[in-house]
């Protein structure tokens, strides 16, 4: 094994690359700002999205897969990511307003002039006009994507080291990633913390630098970004995941404490694991919302990391394609179906909306891949792969 | 005012006019127009000054129906016939022709067009007069219920005139009620308007450790200050507090913008001013021969400012060492507008007594918060304690579980109309519907994954998703009500300082009952101690007869249903609406943790802590309740990393590892 690249080691590196690349290829000759316009703007942006939601499930399946750890918090770090990119987002593009509207004026506008007007033009939603402390850096594009690694990190670092020290595992810690990341949306609801409460940050679809340029090409820069983000992290994660760390994260998801006897220390193998995960979902977070265009706290809420475990599960837990696959289909048909384009089904005395109908198919579709495929969709490769051999 | 005045006088005029008109009338002469009609000009005509004169005659008189036409003049609705000046009642003002009535019997006497008649108008003034005889013709009345009306009137529309008239009646007064009304009326009076400050000083310490809201709205207006300045200290004001310009109450630029409204010194141009003063002195594109394009600098425009300055175009700014000149060569102070020292000095004592005791009634009503948010805590958690505290599964759909049991009750309601009995029936039906439900759950889903238990999360929280969504779609988004029935609607208060809601007392009650049952139940029952079996060790348990399956059936089914009884009594309180269990899903998780799983006293515990903690953090910042659920997780999180097992940690076998 030694000396071999990540790429024959793992023969599913260059299949998933692969695939990714032409689908890539797909999406922009595909695309209106590239190609032939078969692909609507808001088609490609969910393309994106999609592809930023199987990075954080690709960080989901390290810590939960391989890892053992069921962190149902990890979508707080992908909100925070968007949060930090989305104060450089808004404040750059609200500064740009702020000027051409100052521009008119007899006498030239001073920076602190310009520094207040913008203040006032974002935070007067929440009634304040003072630039909150956490915006200190919302200038710079290089500190902010400094903090969309550091923040989530840094939380994800604190957090685990508290929680791993004193030793909270299994269900105990699922409950407390989940009281964290409920902790954090109901600190950012309120209006005075700086971050413009429930209204959350807006018009990040604007990239400031690039006025003149349409959302056509701009979806597709983000939709390339993304690719070459989850190119990149699945052909890492499988690096982590391979060699002797990879075998002592998954001993440890087996059987933590006969690992720690073998003379271990468990805990920062589970803390290095908690926080690369983190800062990956910050990363795909900070990708995901200049996409989406609106940050909100409701995007932490709980339930949206629990989706996240629940896209791995449907996927395949411990193999990353699986993840990849859990939630692009879930993310994909929940789409679909909620966005009113599916057919409804006339049963002559009822109609099935599936607008309504469809939470009620995915919750039974949760239990029915938990009861009877814990392998997930991942566990349909299996069966092609073991046909193949045989 | 004078509406509340004339509600009061309804009741009154009901009560006299079924009084004999022979016994009004018993004098020869003393007929009410008669007595009128030899002032007909003061009356027709009134004036703040003469009016006095004819009230007294009115008084004097005693007849009965004085005070419904001392209500009906002030009221405006009096007339008075032109061909012969006769004052009349009309039936309805706005009919044509008005019929007259008479005012003493009140029967018809005619009808007139409405030029016949003139309606008499008095003035705000006459008015106040009026109003004022009336209530000293109900203070003297005979009947007590009257005495307290008129005392009513005067508490809200307190007046000068009535201090003499209160403290005359209060050495007559045999009536208890009365008397005990008249003496908690006197000192707000006294206070306002006696003349002598030793009976105001008086009064207001009688008022010491009175915590209602009415003394503390009598003495809060005696230390109202206003802010002023002058050159030197005036002797001849109740100063309050002399003000250094700088300090927490009176900052540097406020101290300054004192002086400036006062006019005593020049006014500071702020930026915006000195842009605007620059813009209009903009020539050739140069200002005070700085080029406009420089001027987004503070530097350059103070140059171009001073040019103008210079040029005679603008006024000089203060310098620094003016404005401070200027602060220090006066003085800032905060003064009573009561004049009187004596009475401030004791209102400020009496009033710091009553807030050092609203402050101990403060506690006891926050502890009160506390204990009523921990039972709610303990009840929507009770289910959980032991569906994941001693069973060890994590139901995601607990939370729904709650949801049906509240719907269960709206049902009931519906079909049942009378509060009381629908409540009765919806709480044991709510535990058979829940309990179904669990055990249908754990027939179909959980048994089969015993030994995978994050797996069980999963698996529950899709079945959490998918009943939330038919319980949509079968009542829809919006709120449904649960109403409480009406004895449970009200609230007991101590004081005007504690009081609680009939509803938290009952919620309280019923997490007593469930505590006590569920450990009854656990310690004491044969079921109870086959669940604990069946939790320590399944295969010891079934070799020793027990049914492991049936066991972990009827336990989840028994968890589940009390969910569903926490229901019925959360959706009294909070809106019935189907994500109304996903709102108390994780505080249950939490509370069950910190308290200790395995254990109901844990659950108890943990709940009285989260409750407790949560309203004192809330009353440190009580503006803020998602900062108080915010800093409250924070603090569950480090509990956990000190007491990972919770406040009651099981020792042992029993902990299952």
């Amino acid at each position: 094994m030694e000396g071999k690249s990540i790429f024959t080691r793992n023969r599913s590196v260059p299949i998933f690359i692969g695939l990714l690349a032409l689908f890539t290829l797909g999406v922009t000759i595909l695309s209106e700002g590239y190609g032939t316009g078969a692909l609507s703007v808001s088609f490609t942006k969910v393309l994106g999205m999609t592809l930023c939601l199987c990075l954080a499930a690709l960080a989901m399946d390290l810590v939960w897969g391989y890892c053992g750890i069921l962190s149902l918090g990890h979508f707080a770090f992908f909100g925070l990511g968007g949060y930090m990119i989305g104060m450089w987002l808004m404040t750059a593009r609200t500064e740009a307003v702020v000027r051409a509207n100052l521009a008119g004026n007899v006498i030239p506008p001073t920076e602190a002039e310009v520094s207040t007007a913008t203040a006032l033009q974002i935070f007067s939603v929440v009634g304040a006009e003072d630039w909150p402390w956490m915006w200190a850096v919302s200038d710079s594009l290089v500190l902010s994507l400094l903090l969309v690694v550091l923040i989530p990190g840094l939380l994800a670092l604190v957090f685990g080291w508290l929680a791993f020290r004193s030793r909270v595992t299994g269900v105990y810690l699922s409950i407390l990633t989940q009281a964290m990341t409920l902790a954090l949306s109901l600190y950012l609801f309120q209006n005075d913390t700086g971050l413009r409460g429930n209204n959350g940050l807006s018009g990040l679809q604007n990239i400031p630098g690039a006025e003149g340029i349409g959302q056509d090409r701009i979806s597709i820069w983000f939709f390339w970004a993304s690719a070459l983000a989850l190119g990149i992290a699945y052909i890492g994660a499988a690096w982590v995941v391979s060699g002797k760390f990879g075998n002592i994260v998954r001993a440890i998801r087996d059987d933590e404490q006969r690992v720690r006897f073998l003379g271990y220390r468990v805990e920062g193998y589970k803390l290095f694991v908690f926080t690369l995960t983190a800062v990956i979902c910050g990363i795909a977070g900070a990708l995901y919302y200049p996409q989406a265009g609106i940050i909100n706290p409701d995007e932490i809420a709980p339930i949206a990391s629990i989706y996240l475990a629940v896209w791995v599960a449907i996927g395949g837990r411990g193999r990353l394609y699986g993840a990849v696959i859990g939630a692009a289909v879930v993310s994909l048909l929940s789409t679909y179906f909620t966005g009113g384009r599916a057919p409804d089904i006339d049963l002559g005395i009822y109609t099935i909306e599936w607008v309504d109908w469809w939470p009620v198919l995915l919750g039974l579709g949760f239990v029915l891949v938990t009861l009877f495929a814990p392998k997930g969709l991942g566990g349909l490769v299996d069966l092609i792969v073991r046909k193949d051999k045989a | 005012m004078i509406r509340i005045l004339r509600a009061c006088l309804a009741g009154l005029i009901l009560s006299l006019s079924v009084m004999p008109a022979a016994f009004a009338q018993e004098e020869e002469g003393a007929d009410l127009q008669a007595l009128l009609q030899s002032r007909a000009d003061l009356v027709a005509d009134a004036s703040r000054r003469t009016v006095g004169e004819v009230l007294e005659l009115l008084v004097e008189s005693g007849l009965a129906e004085v005070p419904q036409f001392l209500a009906t003049w002030q009221a405006r609705e009096l007339y008075q016939r032109d061909s012969d000046g006769l004052f009349v009642y009309v039936e309805d003002p706005d009919a044509d022709p008005l019929t007259l009535l008479d005012i003493s019997t009140g029967e018809v006497i005619g009808t007139a067009g409405s030029r016949e008649v003139s309606q008499l108008r008095p003035n705000r003034g006459v008015q106040g007069v009026i109003a004022g005889a009336l209530v000293q013709f109900q203070l003297s009345s005979e009947d007590p219920a009257e005495r307290l009306q008129a005392l009513a009137a005067i508490e809200d529309d307190p007046d000068e005139s009535h201090l003499p008239l209160l403290r005359e009646m209060l050495e007559e007064e045999s009536d208890p009620a009365v008397r005990s009304a008249i003496e908690t009326l006197l000192p707000g009076l006294i206070i306002a308007f006696a003349d002598s400050d030793a009976d105001r000083v008086a009064a207001i310490e009688s008022l010491a450790g009175n915590v209602s809201l009415d003394a503390r709205a009598t003495l809060n207006p005696l230390l109202t200050t206003r802010r002023e300045v002058a050159d030197a200290l005036p002797q001849e004001l109740n100063i309050m507090q002399v003000l250094d310009p700088g300090s927490a109450e009176l900052s540097v630029d406020e101290a300054y913008q004192m002086l400036v409204d006062d006019g005593l010194a020049p006014a500071i141009v702020s930026r915006a001013d000195q842009r605007a003063i620059l813009a209009e002195n903009v020539v050739d594109g140069r200002v005070g021969g700085v080029p406009v394009a420089e001027l987004g600098d503070y530097e350059a425009r103070d140059r171009a400012y001073g040019a103008l300055v210079d040029a005679g175009l603008a006024q000089p700014a203060p310098t620094e060492a003016e404005i401070e000149a200027a602060l220090d060569a006066h003085v800032f102070f905060d003064a009573y507008r009561e004049p009187s020292s004596a009475v401030t000095d004791a209102a400020r004592a009496t009033l710091d007594g009553i807030e050092t005791r609203v402050g101990l009634f403060r506690l006891l009503d926050l502890s009160l918060d506390g204990l009523s948010l921990a039972s709610i805590y303990f009840l929507a958690a009770i289910g959980l304690a032991i569906t994941f505290g001693v069973m060890g599964v994590i139901n995601m759909a607990h939370g729904e579980f709650i949801m049906i049991g509240a719907y269960t009750g709206y049902v009931v309601q519906t079909i049942v109309p009378d509060y009381t009995l629908s409540i009765m029936l919806a709480i044991p039906l709510a535990f058979a519907v829940t309990f179904g439900a669990g055990v249908a759950m754990e027939r179909l889903v959980i048994r089969w994954l015993y030994h995978r238990p994050l797996e069980t999360l999963l698996a529950t929280f899709g079945i959490s998703i998918a009943l939330q969504q038919i319980v949509r779609q079968i009542f829809g988004t919006q709120a449904r009500p649960l109403t409480p029935p009406d004895w449970l609607a009200g609230s007991v208060a101590i004081n005007d300082v504690v009081s609680i809601s009939s509803i938290r007392i009952a919620i309280f009650l019923l997490g007593a009952i469930f505590f006590v049952a569920l450990w009854l139940i656990l310690n004491r029952t044969r079921l109870g101690l086959e669940v604990r079996a069946v939790t320590q060790n399944p295969a010891m348990a079934s070799s020793m007869g027990i049914n492991p399956d049936r066991i972990n059936m009827l336990t989840f089914g028994l968890g589940s249903g009390i969910a569903g009884i926490a229901g019925v009594a959360i959706g009294l309180f909070a809106q019935v609406v189907p994500d109304l269990g996903s709102n108390y899903i994780v505080q249950s998780f939490m509370t069950v943790v910190v308290g200790g799983v395995g254990n109901i006293f844990g659950t108890l515990f943990g709940a009285l802590m989260i409750g407790s903690l949560q309203k004192v953090i809330e009353w440190l910042n009580p503006s803020n309740t998602l900062a108080a659920q915010t800093y409250m997780i924070l603090f569950v999180i480090l509990f956990i990393q000190f007491r990972p097992r919770g406040i009651i940690a099981l020792k042992g076998r029993a902990a299952g590892d």
